[in-house]
């Protein structure tokens, strides 16, 4: 009985906050997948924040505080978000929270973090309306509306002859079924005939039906909007079936599980990215080599994302520390979170994906782009995504 | 601090106590479904379409606050009519049967709602409306309902309805001969189950915030099955017992990282074999013992 | 629709309808023998998978514990298979150890062994990211040798498309069927395990051991199943520890079509269930996952014994 009279008494009593300083290092809390079938992503932004994270200590940290990262598995599920973040928020005590993988979660577990008041950085929330859930919720992975329209006028440099497109997405998953509608825009502009729409689900894998409709409806270009295991295996039987035609694939496409899925089938596909690990800038040259050091391979998007989330925060911490004349070790956990958010947003950072402005609401504004080709090994096992000239 | 950091975790274990629960029925009755978490899911939808949809804005408007148990409501009557429409044909079949028409009803709700464009499609609903600004404050939502459903349960064990159930599980065939209407009785356990999972989830769309198809994923029919099979069966208290275990566990394991889903699914198998009681079998048999009976 | 489409409908249906088959075959013969399912089956199906491309491309990835490392022979393809599915058969005898032994010699609830055998399927998962990690992997292409990828048949103007590894699937599913179907009909061992189905009790009395045949059912139930696994691994590519899921679940679905317990029910339900997927007009993609189990809906309310199943009162 006496629990409940506890808990009652908690409930009417809002929590009074002590005082306490952050210390050092500076905890920041990673909150990401890394078990279940959305492991898949989170083992590349664990990966990408470990990199961040060396490379930042070893250049002195905030000011000379050294950071240190606080891992919180999230599983696949949003119970398992909110009880990541609730642990990092009142157990961890961390700064700010860098996660979660899905946007599904991300409108479970934001909002509890925007309640106590700590910012969140989505790595790799695209979905609408995830960076309006609250004041302290940005994210860094931005909707794809500018690059579509370039990946096509690219592969309309290789082959500008064609005419008829196919038009494929996976009906099943938000992020694709949007950026089809980019996509399709984009073909209507260029003035070409969408010659079929294909529909299928992420969870498919073998498509001899659409592909046997394709190969019928003598299209130049095939454009699809899938993510990486089926679009992989897509990809794979147009090109075991005979199509020989230009292949364009949406943001989806652009992971190095793309490789072993399609294996050499995959050369040549057309990729529209938020992220080239090729991409010319001061961030991404410092980051990559590290990256490859550590981890034998290039970094994938969703790694690149974890690193610009990571150096997001640190940016913003210097910054509180510049406009506050105070070290933010020695500041109270709470005031930090706050001048912190202020600080996250509104503000230009220079990242691996290139500059990136996020606005009063947290939402990203991506100044680049980019358009690859897929290029396999002779060995069938590795690839890259080699840059496509402007 | 332990209840800012625990305390949505207290409240889920009740939650998923309360979905334990409505397996419970049924398999008072002998039966084995696995759909409740298919009726939870459709409650939160509910819920959720009902707390975010422009086409219910005049409801929210007028209800205020007394939207909640209205959604509570409308969520259990679906859940009813809809547990009647599955269970009458379902449970004239026998054994694993009824498990595996469950899973099957499960799985099609499932592929349904991520077509639909009510439902919010993959992304599923968000921005669902916040009757408490802490997490342990849901506590006043699932506590009275846990505390209304040990009594019902209670009760119910004690009734001639809860009798016939249980002569059910003991022996159809025998309580079909007692003059018991077997369907009849069977599709009412059902129904008490089906009708609870709908409030559940209407009470949880606003606890979760968001509400999507991966609600009802066959993992969580199964944890609801562990949950009363591990708690102990033929107690009332076994759902509630095996969720503090089940749903505590992964969090106690977290220090172990990578490797806790792994020690999660070692005590499944341990517990199974070392406590076919379950817990509840395994406190009474404790208490005999301390009493001096056995 | 035109005779080349039924065609090819029909030709992929039944090649992805066979995987089916024989993945549903494990389920089958565990049930038919202790009449209880067997939900670690999924974890088995993508264990092969993993054990047989161990064995014949043996480089692991970036994460997990073995990470970087591979080992340092590769066998032909067909060994690899035969290889994989015996590891996978093993992996199914330590289901039976862990899961389902310990229960039957207490006597407990059955219902016990549906946990017990899904907490070993956690494990396995689990202890299978732990060590290779969540990424995809898949078999080179050049592994069929010098079979081309695929074959195009041009007719009355309209193209008929075959994939090689979907004749691959085709004929070594066809041979594991036939093999099966001599061994349970033709072996005194085949006699044997019928015969413990039919009634563990009265197979004691004859002096059979059960104990030992129901090692050896779920050594074969195992091996199905990875092979089952190895096959869909080859067409489309190891997507992650959980791929074997939504299998496990679909395998439930084509043993109920068929009718529980039934041997020939499992064949024929698995190939229903594909082609009832290939079917599927392409626009209602999204919805394929819920073709097998509308149907395990519809027969369970129009003949609750399944196809081949018959039809008996029992006692639960």
């Amino acid at each position: 009985m006496r629990i409940f009279v506890v808990l009652a008494a908690s409930l009417f009593f809002a929590q009074t906050a002590f005082a306490e300083p952050v210390g050092s290092p500076i905890p920041v809390g990673i909150a990401v997948g890394q078990t279940t079938n959305v492991a898949l992503f989170g083992e590349e932004q664990v990966n990408g924040a470990k990199v961040a994270e060396k490379m930042i200590n070893e250049k002195g940290g905030v000011n000379g505080t050294p950071i240190k990262l606080v891992f919180q598995d999230t599983g696949g599920d949003e119970a398992g978000a909110i009880n990541a973040f609730q642990n990092l928020i009142s157990r961890d005590k961390v700064v700010a929270i860098i996660g979660p993988t899905l946007s599904q979660q991300a409108f479970a577990a934001n909002p509890i973090a925007n309640q106590a008041k700590v910012p969140v950085v989505g790595p790799s929330n695209t979905a609408k309306g995830v960076a309006q859930i609250g004041e302290y919720v940005s994210r860094i992975s931005a909707p794809m509306t500018l690059v579509a329209p370039n990946a096509l006028k690219r592969a309309l440099a290789i082959n500008p002859n064609v005419k008829n497109v196919a038009v494929v997405y996976a009906q099943d998953d938000a992020f694709n079924v949007s950026e089809t509608g980019i996509f399709q825009e984009a073909i209507k502009d260029q003035g070409l005939n969408i010659a079929m729409v294909q529909k299928t689900s992420v969870k498919d894998t073998d498509f001899t039906t659409q592909v046997t409709a394709i190969l019928g409806a003598n299209v130049d270009m095939v454009v699809m909007s899938c993510l990486a295991a089926d679009g992989g295996n897509m990809v794979k039987q147009l090109r075991q079936f005979g199509y020989e035609g230009l292949i364009v694939g949406g943001n989806g496409f652009n992971s190095p599980n793309m490789y072993p899925v399609c294996g050499k089938e995959c050369t040549g596909v057309i990729v529209a990215q938020a992220y080239s690990p090729k991409a010319d800038n001061a961030e991404n040259n410092a980051f990559v080599p590290v990256f490859k050091e550590m981890f034998k391979k290039d970094p994938a998007q969703f790694s690149a994302q974890a690193y610009t989330s990571v150096k997001v925060v640190v940016d913003a911490l210097s910054e509180v520390e510049k406009n506050s004349g105070k070290k933010v070790a020695e500041m109270d956990t709470a005031e930090l979170r706050t001048a912190l958010n202020a600080a996250i947003i509104s503000s230009t950072y220079e990242t691996p994906l290139g500059e990136i402005v996020l606005d009063a609401d947290g939402e990203i504004t991506q100044k680049t782009f980019y358009v690859s080709q897929i290029k396999i090994a002779d060995d069938g096992k590795t690839g890259a995504m080699e840059l496509l000239p402007e | 601090m332990f209840l800012d950091n625990y305390g949505f975790l207290m409240v889920a274990i009740i939650q998923q106590a309360l979905l334990g629960m409505s397996l419970w029925y049924p398999l008072m009755a002998g039966q084995l479904s696995l759909a409740s978490i298919g009726f939870y899911s459709m409650g939160g939808y509910i819920a959720a379409i009902m707390g975010t949809s422009p086409l219910f804005a005049a409801w929210r408007e007028t209800l205020g606050p007394a939207l909640y148990p209205v959604e509570w409501l409308i969520a259990m009557l679906a859940s009813v009519l809809l547990g009647l429409l599955v269970g009458i044909p379902a449970l004239r079949l026998r054994g694993i049967y009824l498990a595996l028409a469950t899973i099957a009803f499960v799985q099609v709700l499932n592929v349904v709602v991520l077509v639909l464009d009510v439902t919010g499609g993959a992304v599923g609903l968000f921005g669902i409306p916040q009757p408490f600004e802490k997490r342990i404050a849901y506590l006043w939502f699932f506590g009275p309902l846990l505390i209304v459903m040990l009594l019902f349960s209670w009760r119910l064990t004690r009734t001639v309805a809860g009798r016939s159930f249980m002569a059910i599980r003991e022996d159809e065939l025998a309580a079909q001969a007692m003059g018991i209407s077997t369907t009849y009785e069977k599709v009412r356990a059902f129904v008490i189950g089906c009708g609870l999972a709908g409030v559940v989830g209407a009470m949880s769309a606003p606890f979760l915030n968001t509400w999507n198809a991966r609600q009802s994923s066959f993992d969580a029919s199964v944890a609801c099955l562990a949950y009363v099979l591990i708690g102990g069966a033929r107690s009332i208290w076994g759902p509630l017992l095996g969720a503090i275990l089940l749903v505590a566990l992964p969090e106690v394991l977290r220090p172990l990282k990578d490797a806790r889903l792994i020690m999660n699914g070692i005590v499944l198998v341990v517990a199974c074999i070392y406590l076919p009681q379950g817990i509840a079998g395994l406190l009474a048999s404790l208490r005999r013992k301390a009493s001096g009976v056995a | 629709m035109n005779i080349v489409s039924i065609l090819q409908n029909i030709l992929n249906g039944l090649s992805i309808g066979s995987v089916y088959a024989i993945f549903a075959l494990g389920y089958t013969l565990v049930f038919s023998i202790l009449g209880i399912i067997n939900f670690a089956h999924g974890a088995v199906f993508t264990l092969g998978a993993y054990c047989t491309y161990a064995l014949a491309v043996g480089d692991f990835g970036l994460n997990g514990l073995l990470a970087g490392t591979s080992l340092p022979f590769s066998l032909p393809f067909p060994l690899a298979l035969l290889g994989g599915s015996v590891m996978a058969g093993f992996v199914g005898v330590l289901v039976e150890r862990l899961a389902f032994r310990p229960l039957r010699a207490k006597g407990a609830d059955p219902l016990l062994a549906l946990v017990s055998s899904l907490g070993v399927a956690l494990i396995l998962v689990n202890c299978l990211q732990f060590l290779v990690g969540a990424e995809i992997y898949s078999f080179p292409s050049g592994i069929f040798g010098s079979l081309p990828m695929a074959m195009i048949f041009k007719m009355d103007g309209k193209i008929l498309a075959v994939r090689t590894v979907q004749l691959i699937i085709l004929c070594v599913s066809l041979v594991m069927l036939l093999a099966l179907a001599w061994f349970m009909n033709r072996t005194r061992m085949g006699k044997a395990l019928q015969a413990t189905a039919e009634n563990p009790e009265t197979a004691s009395l004859l002096g059979i051991n059960v104990d030992r045949y129901i090692l050896s059912t779920f050594f074969i139930s195992g091996a199905l199943g990875g092979l089952a696994g190895t096959l869909i691994g080859a067409s489309f590519g190891l997507a992650g520890p959980y791929f074997g899921v939504s299998y496990g679940l679909k395998g439930l679905a084509v043993i109920v079509l068929g009718g529980l317990g039934s041997i020939p029910g499992a064949v024929l339900g698995g190939l229903v269930i594909g082609l009832g997927e290939a079917f599927l007009p392409p626009d209602y993609s999204s919805m394929k996952e819920a073709v097998a189990f509308v149907m395990l809906f519809v027969i369970l309310l129009a003949r609750p014994q399944g196809l081949l199943g018959q039809q008996t009162i029992q006692k639960v």
